[in-house]
């Protein structure tokens, strides 16, 4: 075996768990930010992207990035909903507000389990062929599925920098109460936040559809990451989140060259807990302790 | 004068209880009313036995959290000290051949262990970040058990585990087994009752509301959250070791997040603020998903929405309900 190759296709898979990671991880961050509550409910919504994206590219034949798009869109309607309904007594109480979040996990899983029944379903691929770059052949639906987990990262990094939303996001995030003293509007800063963060777990369903099968169960892994992911990079901190994420990605993806899997995850779950001994605020980030 | 002294700080108890002739009434009647309760299972047939048998075990369990949960400390991976007493009680006895109880009394002792060097390092993180450590913790446990397929057997699990036996005695059928475990509940209740009267348990009620002040009194916050983290382990792992021994099959999924969920769902619709909470919890969770036959989802979704709703509009749980109409029949 040619070490370079395995070696640079390990790269390329982690680096496309790892944005996978990186979307859940930056949407659960921003979400424990905004309104200080973990998100048990996170995967769920991951798991209701890749529903969405089936729904409207095989039911309503819609091409896939309008689909992604529409999956987003809808996410952060339900999540802000959701949260103006149900979270908004629980904000910034952080234990029952994660039991709370626990229960809407088991509403949403169940309920996607009644509608679309246990066994998992697949998106046809998005491209076909394979694409070499510096002698690592790619499935060509891989290369788009980086590229636009890319894209709505720059996205989302030019709504948070530039937009008055998202600099107001940003605010309260990083205090709600001097925010709100500037003139920042708190209250719809909470729903939009919390839509937003499960937007981005959406859109990673909806994006990882095509790669992997879709079922009501498959949010529970990525949940289970970006907890990891945040943290490694520190609750709340969004760059930790990223950068977490993409290393978390890339652990994952060499340690399977040389261990068992579950060996590798046993040593990753070892580290985490560590990490978080050592540097409750993050490893790599920093975030609030 | 009834009301006041019940309502108030507890009184001597003797002299109470002959001063109330009216509370005296209550209490016979209640307590007659639970001991019914508790041995109606034994004349209502093996199905009834099942489920009771299944609460009591769930009572013992959801106090050991609950005992955490009263240092200030929520735990969100109570599946695993469950999993490591189920686990060691039957591997102690399979592989070094010791006795059901010399081996359950081994495992107890190795997760009150386990408890304590686990605790002394990850107590030290606060609120979700405990919740988190916890839950990774579990995980763990559980990959490793899954792992370890020449030990545990893996995803497989352990069949055939033999009944607990004392002296020849075996707690082989479920009217036996009944009365061990329903003793275990009670006495579990009881002991938390007991422990949280006496100055120990208070100084965790102190050390939980309010960490700062408790430290500043002289009170060592971690050490006290050490004790009721072994303690509430214990406790997990008894009920462990009657899980195995009971459903005689233990697989490392039987210990995944959803028991984990299961528990603090019990805690927290039964009230967290009562001692009785986890028991009137496990009573009413217990049997429920019997009422769901053949529709889990269903099931699920109810948990969900009780969660939600109990969390909103009743944070002491079902618990709460009876303080609350206790409080009220004190006002004058």
């Amino acid at each position: 075996m040619d070490w370079n190759l395995l070696i640079g296709q390990a790269t390329v898979n982690g680096l496309i768990v790892g944005l996978l990671y990186l979307l859940m991880a930056v949407g659960f961050t921003l979400v424990f930010g905004v309104m200080r509550m973990v998100n048990f409910a996170h995967g769920e919504f991951y798991m209701l992207g890749a529903f969405a994206a089936y729904f409207f590219t095989t039911k309503l034949a819609l091409p896939f990035l309008a689909a992604v798009a529409l999956s987003f869109v809808a996410a952060i309607v339900v999540g802000s909903l959701l949260e103006w309904f149900i979270l908004k007594p629980f904000r910034k109480d952080e234990l029952n507000g994660m039991i709370v979040t626990i229960g809407l996990a088991l509403i949403l899983q169940n309920v996607a389990l009644m509608a679309f029944g246990p066994d998992p379903v697949s998106l046809p691929s998005i491209a076909s062929g394979a694409t070499t770059i510096l002698g690592v052949t790619v499935a060509n639906s891989r290369v788009y599925v980086v590229g636009f987990a890319v894209l709505v990262l720059l996205l989302l990094y030019a709504f948070l920098r530039h937009s008055r939303a998202g600099r107001g996001l940003r605010a309260v995030v990083e205090d709600s109460e001097t925010a709100a003293i500037q003139g920042v509007r708190a209250r719809l800063y909470y729903p939009l936040g919390f839509g937003i963060g499960v937007g981005l777990a959406a859109i990673g369903g909806a994006l990882m559809a095509p790669l992997f099968s879709v079922s009501p169960f498959m949010g529970q892994t990525p949940l289970l990451k970006a907890f990891m992911v945040v943290i490694l990079g520190g609750l709340g901190s969004i760059p930790g989140a990223a950068l977490a994420g993409l290393c978390l990605g890339l652990l994952e993806s060499y340690s399977t060259l040389f261990l068992s899997t579950s060996t590798a995850d046993m040593l990753i779950f070892l580290l985490v807990m560590v990490g978080m001994l050592a540097f409750p605020r993050g490893l790599i980030g920093r975030g609030e302790a | 004068m009834t009301t006041q002294l019940t309502a108030g700080r507890p009184a001597p108890r003797t002299s109470s209880a002959w001063k109330l002739p009216h509370g005296r009434k209550l209490a016979v009647v209640g307590t007659a009313a639970a001991v019914l309760a508790a041995a109606w299972p034994w004349a209502a047939g093996q199905f009834v036995l099942h489920l009771a048998i299944l609460s009591c075990i769930n009572i013992v369990i959801v106090n050991g959290l609950s005992l955490i949960d009263r240092s200030g400390q929520l735990s969100f991976g109570h599946s695993a000290p469950v999993a490591l007493g189920a686990y060691g009680s039957v591997l102690f006895s399979s592989m070094f051949g010791l006795g059901t109880i010399t081996a359950a009394a081994l495992s107890l002792l190795v997760g009150a262990v386990v408890a304590g060097l686990l605790g002394w390092v990850i107590l030290r993180l606060r609120g979700v970040y405990f919740v988190l450590v916890t839950f990774a913790f579990a995980e763990l446990v559980r990959l490793v058990l899954l792992d370890a397929v020449s030990i545990t057997g893996g995803a497989n699990g352990i069949a055939g585990i033999p009944p607990l036996s004392i002296g020849g005695f075996a707690f082989d059928s479920r009217e036996r087994f009944y009365a061990l475990a329903l003793v275990l509940a009670i006495a579990s209740v009881g002991f938390m009752v007991w422990l949280f009267d006496r100055p120990l348990g208070r100084a965790m009620t102190a050390v939980a509301a309010n960490p700062a002040l408790a430290e500043s009194t002289g009170l060592s916050v971690l050490r006290m959250q050490i004790v009721a983290y072994i303690g509430g382990s214990v406790l997990a792992s008894l009920g462990g070791v009657l899980t195995a021994r009971y459903i005689g099959f233990i697989s490392p999924e039987s210990f995944a997040t959803g028991a984990s969920v299961a528990f603090i769902t019990m805690l927290v619709i039964g009230g967290r603020k009562s001692l009785y909470g986890p028991m009137v919890g496990a009573l009413v969770l217990t049997p429920l998903p019997e009422f769901f036959r053949g529709a889990v989802q269903t099931q699920h979704i109810f948990y969900g929405a009780a969660l939600i709703l109990i969390l909103r509009f009743l944070p002491g749980g079902i618990a709460g309900i009876v303080a609350m109409a206790a409080a009220r029949r004190a006002k004058p």
